[in-house]
């Protein structure tokens, strides 16, 4: 794993952002709602450019890890703040910097304790970031903690149906997995001799016997797979979905259910390669029954964000299924489908948001005819419908593609099976949409009015990077590539060597052969 | 047979032709919305452009000697690349120009036709996104790139059929094609990864030159699997049944669909693949049954409905299977030549199909005959040679490209494929003219003022030019048939031996006319009853009329099978078995907290009594050690 020092701390800045906004906001007083979404949209937009900037200067050609910032933390421990971003962080900023931004603008008709909402937000996001950055196993585990713990309060106070389970029911599953992850980090460590969290020292000079990684690689895939939502730990997800307010759902499946993928991607499969072989075709097979259980639950539900949430599990086995195919079309595929289904899932919380904001009810059987009444909210709901199904040309579909092409190659079973599922994948969202945006108009809707500009414009930027990523997937996949490409090199080197009665000898193939 | 590089002009022409209706598209979702009549104006110009761009690349190819090919890699994935390029042959040549006259038409027409709609603007958006992406679709030059779109012409195929959303059918109707194509498309799917991964090429010109590492059973394997995409595309037997809903779209949606974009799509994907396909008998086999199914089941379909666009759309899937049937039994220039015949005057009887439903806002023929339908003389002239063309008499298209099916045919070593082709001529001719006559001598009709609307508007003028634009394609384009197999002979496809004139040739005009003359016996004679033969018998036309009853059996194992059955399944699970677990969990973690709470009860006894009891062990402990 090659680092290249960064010439400025463009990550550090990009979290110093994030304190700056939550700092100005905890500061201001309390009546100041305006000034507090105003901070808010500054802080989120800086973010977002800032995020822009680090994707679009990522060195395609260097690979590797970049603007890599390190300062010893707590040296006795072993502890660095050490941050960084390779092919695959980098498209995650890309998309928190989206939602973030989005999910602000989204809320800007928010009138209850808005302050705290908002102070709360920022906090969340810092530990999103902050998460998708570090690169040492101790940091990894707080910003994951401290992106998790907003969300309690986050829904009870501002959700709705079912907040207090909801969020409970939420929590208590995070928090048990985050009780797997700790004890997977201190096992890895304390057996690695080396006193250092930090991953690439880890990944460079630590050997872990083929039984130390199995036992990290499942504690790791249980642990951040439950925030994944991998079946059959997803059910949190659900119902954490529909009682949460809008910006919070958007940022929940969007960015928060991409962190369990990426702490599995991160820490197990960078540092457990063996534990991912060895466990793959369990991961494939949860997959697979998560892309088909996802959608059919989702067939049978009568709210519209439970309808979403399913979704989301089913696409999240796509990713999980990519992981697991082991290849480098599965893994781009997974990585792209990451952040093609968090612009994609916030696309379509943010117009459910709007349809409920403004008839108060997400039943499906009471809502109707809702494209003559609000054309524009029920076009990006739409919007975000085909994406789901996996339209072409829209981003997901180049993500599912991939990993299809992918899991062909190692389970043709499972792929045969997760492909067909696309047909009622495609039944069931445009029944959804049929019954809530076509049909004739429901008279209580008649009146309600479409967004205006300020309300639309969040939604047409999720749009336009939909339909933009569709269009020149590319973009993306270079970047994706960079890190992929040498993971999987190590895992053939890996493979090949199989037999070698040294584990030690694995190991050093396989960082012989990273850049 | 390796392909040359496509020259630059060419190139820059084919990628014109494909991306100016994109263009057009963005610029009318994102800008155009609210100015309708400029949405209309950049729709219609930039396929006036693309048709330019098309017709001139056939001219400049018209005599090439070899296909010719152009790739840049759009996508890369390790070792994966996804390319996009054009591929120009004869095929793609012709299918480029049928498809964009025949949009460049309907745009015409619909200028008028849907004059004062809301969704004006909406409409030719979705338009452009059509012609884009059919005509992607036709130039690619690998299997990804042709799925990619084949996808998108669905896509625009949903969002057309279901334009008036605010009817529930229409919106039904459109989820309907979707879904029921995108069944046939999984397969493909399938199809195309097997081609893929152990073919280990998706190239077209690859796979038809037998350039990849198949074995002779997965060949007949990939290449089902394909067939099934075109099954459902062209809506063969068995996923058939979204066609005839898809009429709920505006009637220009209808004829777009049913000439040379979205079902032309299937049979275009095997013409394409014709090489491959060729490869396995049991392929083609299959085809020819399916073809023939589907050919004679619709035909049957349309005998008894009353409905002008069902019937018409009956006889798209019967003549689609005719294609099928065509390209199965070997005959790869006569199943093509039928395709672009059929484009031109399948567009012609929908068009003038709708100029009549337009003035009498019914669908119903028989009603539209009694109201006096025939005084609309220039349409019901126009539908006349349509319905002329589609019967096969000379010297109407329909006519040259049915003759050649049925020589193919005849030189198929089963003769049940001959007579079940014929059986479909007859057919063919009895329904379209029980349609005419129903319309033209009705028994009785009702006195009024003359609905004609010959030229009343601007509008209305373009729609009767695009009217008389086709009927004379119509009754010219038959005369190409030799130039047309002369182009396409170099496209690989396997030598058709010249047809001698055989007895064929004589049957099916002979039937054709027989098929015409009961018609007139049945509807058009003064004392007729205006009531078919299959009707007569009660159960057998209650079993055409509802179709054989396929929609039935799909709506059960959707409800049943699916909705009521596994997805049920699965959300009991989820609220039962899952939860339940979890609440299992949640109760002894609840009863453990308990327990370990009772221990520090503030009951002196039983801590008096522990403790005791603990001394006393550690005593006997102590004692023992």
């Amino acid at each position: 794993m090659e680092l290249h020092a960064a010439q400025f701390p463009f990550l550090s800045l990009l979290l110093l952002i994030c304190i700056a906004g939550l700092a100005l906001v905890l500061i201001l007083p309390a009546k100041s709602n305006a000034a507090v979404k105003w901070v808010s949209a500054v802080c989120s937009g800086a973010a977002l450019a800032v995020s822009v900037f680090l994707f679009a200067a990522y060195d395609r050609a260097a690979g590797g890890m970049q603007f890599v910032e390190q300062v010893e933390w707590i040296p006795s421990l072993g502890i660095t703040y050490l941050n960084g971003i390779d092919g695959f962080g980098a498209p995650m900023l890309l998309l928190t910097g989206i939602v973030f931004f989005t999910g602000v603008l989204s809320m800007w008709e928010l009138d209850y304790r808005v302050k705290e909402f908002f102070a709360l937000f920022i906090l969340l996001v810092t530990g999103v970031y902050g998460m998708f950055m570090a690169l040492d196993l101790f940091f990894i585990f707080v910003w994951f903690d401290v992106s998790l713990l907003p969300m309690y309060l986050l829904i009870v106070i501002w959700g709705s149906s079912a907040r207090e389970y909801g969020a409970m029911k939420l929590t208590l599953y995070l928090l048990f997995g985050s009780a797997l992850i700790l004890p997977g980090i201190i096992y890895l460590v304390s057996s690695s001799g080396l006193a250092t969290f930090s991953i690439p020292e880890l990944v460079q000079n630590a050997r872990f016997s083929d039984f130390q990684q199995k036992i990290a690689f499942l504690l790791f895939y249980i642990g951040f797979g439950i925030l994944a939502g991998v079946w059959p730990f997803h059910t949190w997800s659900p119902p954490g979905h529909v009682a949460a307010p809008t910006a919070v759902s958007m940022l929940h499946a969007g960015v928060l259910m991409k962190i369990g993928a990426f702490g599995i991607l991160r820490v197990g499969m960078f540092l457990c390669p063996q534990g991912w072989i060895y466990w793959s075709p369990l991961m494939a097979a949860l997959a697979t029954i998560g892309i088909v259980y996802g959608v059919m639950v989702g067939l049978r539900q009568t709210d519209l964000k439970f309808v979403i949430g399913y979704s989301s599990v089913s696409h999240m086995g796509i990713v999980g299924l990519g992981f697991a195919t082991m290849t480098v079309d599965g893994i781009n595929g997974a990585v792209f489908q990451m952040f093609a289904h968090g612009i994609m899932t916030a696309l379509f919380f943010s117009a459910v948001g709007h349809f409920y904001d403004r008839t108060h009810t997400r039943e499906i059987g009471e809502l109707g005819g809702l494209s003559r009444v609000m054309p524009a909210a029920s076009g990006y709901f739409i919007i975000a419908a085909l994406a789901g199904i996996g339209v072409p040309c829209l981003a997901s579909f180049w993500a599912e593609l991939l990993v299809f092409i992918g899991a062909f190659r190692s389970y043709p079973a499972l792929a045969f099976i997760s492909v067909s599922v696309l047909v009622v994948n495609a039944l069931f969202m445009l029944r959804v949409v049929q019954k809530t945006c076509f049909g004739p108009v429901n008279e209580r809707w008649a009146n309600l009015g479409d967004m205006t500009f300020s309300m639309g414009f969040p939604r047409a930027v999720l749009a336009a990077a939909i339909v933009g990523f569709g269009l020149m997937p590319f973009l993306m996949y270079d970047v994706i590539q960079t890190a992929a490409v040498p993971l999987i090199n190590g895992l053939s080197t890996l493979a090949d060597q199989a037999d070698a009665d040294s584990v030690n000898t694995i190991l050093s193939g396989l960082t012989s052969r990273l850049p | 047979m390796f392909a040359d590089p496509v020259p630059i002009v060419s190139l820059y022409l084919a990628w014109s032709a494909a991306l100016i209706p994109l263009a057009a598209f963005g610029v009318i979702m994102v800008f155009l919305r609210r100015v309708p009549r400029a949405a209309a104006g950049v729709s219609l110009c930039s396929i006036a452009l693309s048709l330019i761009f098309a017709v001139s690349l056939l001219v400049r190819h018209w005599h090439m000697e070899g296909p010719l090919e152009s790739t840049v890699a759009w996508m890369v994935s390790g070792d994966f690349e996804i390319p996009v390029g054009v591929l120009l042959d004869p095929l793609s040549l012709v299918m480029l120009v049928t498809v964009a006259f025949i949009a460049f038409a309907v745009q015409l027409y619909s200028l008028g036709y849907m004059a004062g709609d809301p969704g004006y603007a909406r409409y030719f958006g979705f338009m452009s996104l059509f012609a884009w992406a059919m005509i992607s679709l036709v130039l690619a030059p690998n299997i990804l790139q042709l799925f990619i779109f084949w996808e998108l012409v669905g896509l625009s195929s949903y969002l057309l059929i279901g334009f008036w959303y605010e009817k529930f059918s229409a919106s039904r109707a459109g989820k309907k094609a979707f879904v029921m194509t995108r069944a046939g498309d999984t397969l493909f799917f399938w199809g195309w990864l097997i081609l893929l991964v152990w073919g280990g090429t998706l190239s077209i010109l690859d796979l038809n030159n037998s350039a990849h590492d198949l074995s002779g059973a997965m060949v007949t394997v990939s290449a089902l699997l394909v067939f099934g995409g075109i099954i459902g595309k062209s809506a063969q037997f068995p996923l058939m049944t979204w066609l005839p809903d898809a009429m709920e779209g505006p009637t220009p949606v209808s004829a777009l669909l049913h000439s040379a974009t979205m079902v032309a799509a299937g049979v275009f994907l095997f013409g394409r693949l014709f090489p491959f396909f060729s490869q396995s008998d049991v392929v083609m086999t299959v085809c020819l049954s399916v073809g023939t199914i589907s050919m004679l089941m619709s035909a049957t379909m349309a005998m008894v409905s009353r409905d002008i666009k069902q019937v018409w759309a009956y006889s798209t899937i019967s003549q689609l299977g005719f294609m099928i049937m065509a390209l199965g039994a070997g005959g790869y220039a006569a199943g093509i030549f039928h395709l672009t015949t059929h484009a031109g005057f399948k567009a012609l009887l929908f068009l003038c199909a709708g100029v009549l439903i337009h003035a009498y806002e019914t669908n119903d023929m028989f009603e539209i005959g009694r109201a006096g339908g025939r005084r609309m003389k220039l349409a019901v002239l126009c539908m006349t040679a349509g319905a002329l063309a589609l019967s096969g008499i000379w010297p109407f298209s329909g006519f040259f490209s049915k003759e050649e099916i049925m020589g193919v045919l005849a030189a198929a070593d089963n003769p049940v494929w001959l007579i079940c082709g014929l059986a479909g001529v007859f057919l063919t001719a009895y329904y379209s003219f029980r349609l005419i006559f129903v319309i033209l001598l009705p028994g009785t009709m009702a006195p009024g003022a003359v609905k004609d609307m010959h030229a009343r508007s601007y509008g209305d003028l373009l729609i009767y030019i695009v009217l008389v634009m086709l009927t004379a394609l119509t009754l010219v384009l038959g005369f190409f048939a030799e130039s047309f197999h002369e182009a396409l002979g170099i496209s690989g496809a396997a030598p058709e031996g010249a047809h001698a004139f055989s007895w064929v040739h004589v049957v099916s005009p002979v039937l054709a006319v027989a098929g015409i003359v009961t018609a007139w016996a049945e509807f058009g004679r003064k004392s007729s009853q205006g009531t078919g033969f299959a009707e007569r018998i009660g159960p057998v036309g209650r079993l055409f009329s509802s179709r054989w009853y396929l929609d039935y059996l799909y709506a059960r194992i959707a409800d049943r099978l699916l909705d009521r059955g596994v997805a049920e399944g699965c959300r009991k699970n989820e609220n039962h078995v899952i939860e339940g677990i979890i609440g299992m969990i949640n109760g002894s973690v609840i009863r453990a907290g308990r327990m370990a709470a009772g221990w520090h009860q503030a009951m002196i006894q039983t801590k008096l009594m522990a403790l005791f009891a603990v001394v006393f062990g550690l005593i006997l402990i102590l004692l023992v050690v």
